[in-house]
């Protein structure tokens, strides 16, 4: 039993806490604002490339860190603290992993190199319209031609589809689910805009009958343990973004209201408002403990579908409820544009509602529990 | 980060677990249900001593104070099994009360004392809580008065749980009236409850559980009875509570209980078909309860990993006691539900189950966790304190 991370942990999130904090501030984040520009600052994934980060999870050989999931999860908890505009969950965690765990050693040697590098973007399409399921694509099929792929469909909710160089999605075929890496390139992709809450760089994806060559493919049937392997991941991740987003709110109202007075004492005396932040404190606690479970189990690849569905529906209750108390406490602050806390507010919705909601993954757990599953040992 | 138990934790868990099996005899668990899960019935007090025998009281104690020297993560599994087996240990004698003596009494309490808890012989009552003074503890009245060689108590504590059955009295009196600050004037002090100065009256709670007031009626003890320095008595309740809190929140006899409803929902029928488990609120309430359970899980182990770095933060452990006290209700109304009508089935209606019996007990008994061991009022001030560094208004 460990709670405490390793030295070498701690210098990966230390690293990654350093930059993020001297290069994202309310000024620089501003210019995302309502879409004003693509929320992708390209010269702080840049800096981050150059010092390594987004490879840390990527085996030496080509190019990475060699280090595992349970560093790239505490940089990510660091993106989170600091909701930089970088593309970390959709492409180190959706695309890269997947890659290096699942494809063609010739694809490893293509893509990882070049995507460690920075010279390549790439990112996962998870979900389609009215089915947050990865590992159960409906709306995207697959129908075999020669040694390709012809694909047709569409995927909804595509993080930075317009900047990558490379698309991670599952497709229903006759005999199961394959797993391509699409070029967005190739005809018949069309992607649409879309514009989302936390205004992250997001397209519907529509595929009309793409040919996937064989080179592309990852798996022809058998891609549906490659959708829950990277589902799982993909939503721990979410849940250590939402950790670090939920912590720097809960931090900067602390903050406010110990400064802040009214009747000539600082509101934080109050303790109606000392109790809201304690419950909001209880809450964090219980989604880094759940999250970090999750995380922890993931990187020694155990099983642990219980243990990432309960840290999403932390992720989703604690998310919201301390959006509204770090708002609330606040009072007309925490909606000012010109006060850094919306924007954590925008991003804690936002992970709430990706790959399923609390509800959702309450229903699935309650699913299991009703088959005999996830009980207690 | 590992959140596992090394080969030597879960070999120990094993043993218990069939150590207590074997004392868990049908005799003893119904006087134990019949005592409501209090203890102090003569098969409990006969168990007590075997398990003293057998060395199986004051395992986190130090070994140079006759215990196993166990760290806090072995412990929390000693006290998961016993748990797990319902049997009502005296903990706040051998884990809170009796480590206390251990450390800061005098040769007599050591010599004379100390070895009778660690056989099962002998049972400490906590004596603070007085009609006047709760959470304000520090005011409290029941005094010592010195009078030669001796003190002379006099006073009224309320709450003094297991105390009808206990043999001394672990007493928080007033030494010190005229004490600048009030919780400066106080001293501990070990009392015989077989004196005849000492007097108790039940109370009874909802939960069917008998609590006590006490009365110290001119009791008169030898300075020997003194525990710790004289007006320093407010260090030795502060650190008794951070023990007791810890051992207020125990997941594995809650994780077991949800195991046993989930069992139950998935074979129990409805009458116009299916199982109970099939209903989708009921997924959502085991689903819910499931979620909160592993968050339990995951605070105490990570409280008793703390607890054996030495690096337990203040704020967390009153993050876990307001997050245990809570949820626990919590889960109980939501397990509770699941069983309806059936749900308010006491124990000794012939046709409740054994877990919804102690499931009606449970939720109907488990009011007393919020405001017990610390309110939560005060837990919340500590950690917006302690954890968030918010100013707090003066008292």
């Amino acid at each position: 039993m460990e709670f405490g991370f390793t030295e070498e942990q701690q210098e990966v999130k230390e690293l990654a806490r350093k930059i993020l904090s001297e290069q994202v501030n309310a000024e620089r984040l501003a210019v995302y604002d309502e879409y004003q520009a693509p929320r992708f600052d390209e010269v702080l994934w840049r800096q981050l490339v150059n010092a390594g980060l987004p490879g840390v999870a990527v085996e030496q050989r080509y190019g990475g860190m060699g280090f595992g999931f349970m560093e790239l999860a505490l940089i990510i908890e660091e993106v989170g603290r600091s909701i930089a505009p970088v593309p970390v969950i959709s492409y180190c965690v959706s695309a890269l992993l997947p890659i290096q765990r699942f494809a063609s050693e010739t694809m490893k040697e293509t893509v990882l190199p070049a995507a460690v590098a920075g010279e390549l973007l790439l990112t996962a399409a998870l979900s389609e319209h009215l089915n947050e399921d990865p590992v159960d694509p409906l709306a995207v099929t697959a129908r075999v031609e020669g040694d390709a792929l012809v694909l047709s469909g569409t995927k909804t909710a595509v993080p930075f589809a317009a900047q990558a160089q490379g698309i991670l999605l599952a497709a229903r075929t006759d005999a199961g689910v394959a797993v391509v890496l699409l070029d967005p390139k190739s005809p018949g992709v069309h992607l649409n805009e879309l514009q989302v809450t936390s205004f992250e760089p997001q397209c519907e994806l529509v595929l009309e009958a793409v040919r996937v060559p064989a080179g592309d493919i990852i798996s022809r049937n058998d891609g549906a343990r490659i959708m829950q392997w990277l589902a799982e991941r993909t939503t721990a991740s979410i849940c250590v973004h939402q950790l670090g987003a939920a912590d720097c709110a809960m931090r900067m109202a602390a903050s406010y209201t110990s400064e802040r007075k009214q009747f000539d004492v600082p509101i934080a005396t109050f303790q109606a408002v000392g109790h809201r932040m304690a419950d909001c404190y209880v809450d964090i606690e219980c989604l880094r403990l759940t999250s970090f479970q999750a995380v922890s189990l993931l990187d020694s690849d155990v099983n642990a579908t219980t243990e990432v569905q309960i840290a999403k529906i932390w992720a989703g209750d604690t998310g919201h409820r301390v959006s509204y108390a770090t708002q609330h406490v606040h009072g007309g602050t925490g909606i000012d544009r010109d006060y850094p806390l919306w924007r954590y507010c925008l991003w804690l919705r936002q992970n709430e509602m990706t790959l399923g909601c609390s509800a959702v993954h309450l229903a699935r757990l309650g699913n299991r529990l009703a088959a005999g599953e996830a009980l207690f040992t | 980060m590992n959140i596992q138990f090394t080969e030597k934790q879960l070999a120990l868990r094993d043993e218990l677990r069939a150590y207590f099996g074997q004392l868990m005899t049908p005799e003893l668990v119904a006087e134990c249900e019949r005592d409501m899960g209090e203890g102090g019935g003569p098969l409990w007090r006969e168990a007590l001593r075997q398990m003293g025998r057998d060395g199986w009281i004051g395992v986190g104690w130090p070994e140079a104070w006759g215990g196993r020297g166990m760290t806090p993560l072995e412990q929390f599994v000693f006290v998961e099994e016993i748990m797990r087996a319902g049997y009502p240990f005296p903990f706040l004698t051998t884990e809170s009360v009796g480590p206390m003596l251990a450390e800061h009494g005098n040769d007599w309490i050591k010599r004379e004392l100390v070895p009778k808890i660690l056989k099962g012989d002998l049972l400490v009552a906590i004596g603070y809580s007085e009609p006047g003074a709760g959470t304000d503890l520090a005011s409290l009245k029941t005094s010592a008065v010195r009078d030669g060689d001796d003190w002379v108590i006099n006073g009224q504590k309320m709450w003094t749980s297991l105390a009808h059955f206990c043999d001394y009295t672990w007493l928080a009196v007033r030494t010190d009236p005229d004490a600048p600050k009030k919780h400066k004037g106080i001293s501990m002090f070990l009392v015989p409850n077989s004196d005849p100065g000492w007097s108790c009256t039940p109370v009874h709670t909802l939960g069917g559980v008998r609590t006590n007031a006490t009365y110290y009626d001119n009791i008169r003890v030898s300075n020997d009875h003194l525990v710790g320095e004289l007006h320093c008595g407010w260090k030795l309740i502060t650190g008794q509570l951070n023990r007791e809190r810890l051992s207020l929140i125990n997941f594995g006899p809650v994780s077991q209980l949800f195991n046993q409803v989930v069992r139950w929902a998935r074979s129990a029928q409805l009458p116009a078909g299916g199982s109970v488990i099939d209903q989708p609120w009921v997924q959502q309430n085991l689903a819910r309860c499931r979620a909160l359970i592993e968050c339990m899980k995951l605070i105490v182990y990570k409280q008793s990993w703390a607890m054996t770095e030495g690096v337990l933060e203040m704020a967390d452990a009153s993050a876990a006691k307001v997050y245990g006290s809570e949820k626990f209700i919590e889960i109980f109304r939501l397990l509770g539900e699941v069983y309806g009508q059936a749900g308010l089935l006491r124990a000794g209606s012939p046709q409740a189950t054994a877990e919804g019996g102690r499931l009606e007990r449970l939720y109907r008994t488990a009011s007393i966790i919020t405001f017990g061991g610390g309110a939560n009022e005060i837990q919340r001030d500590i950690i917006s304190a302690a954890g968030l560094w918010m100013p707090r208004a003066s008292r």
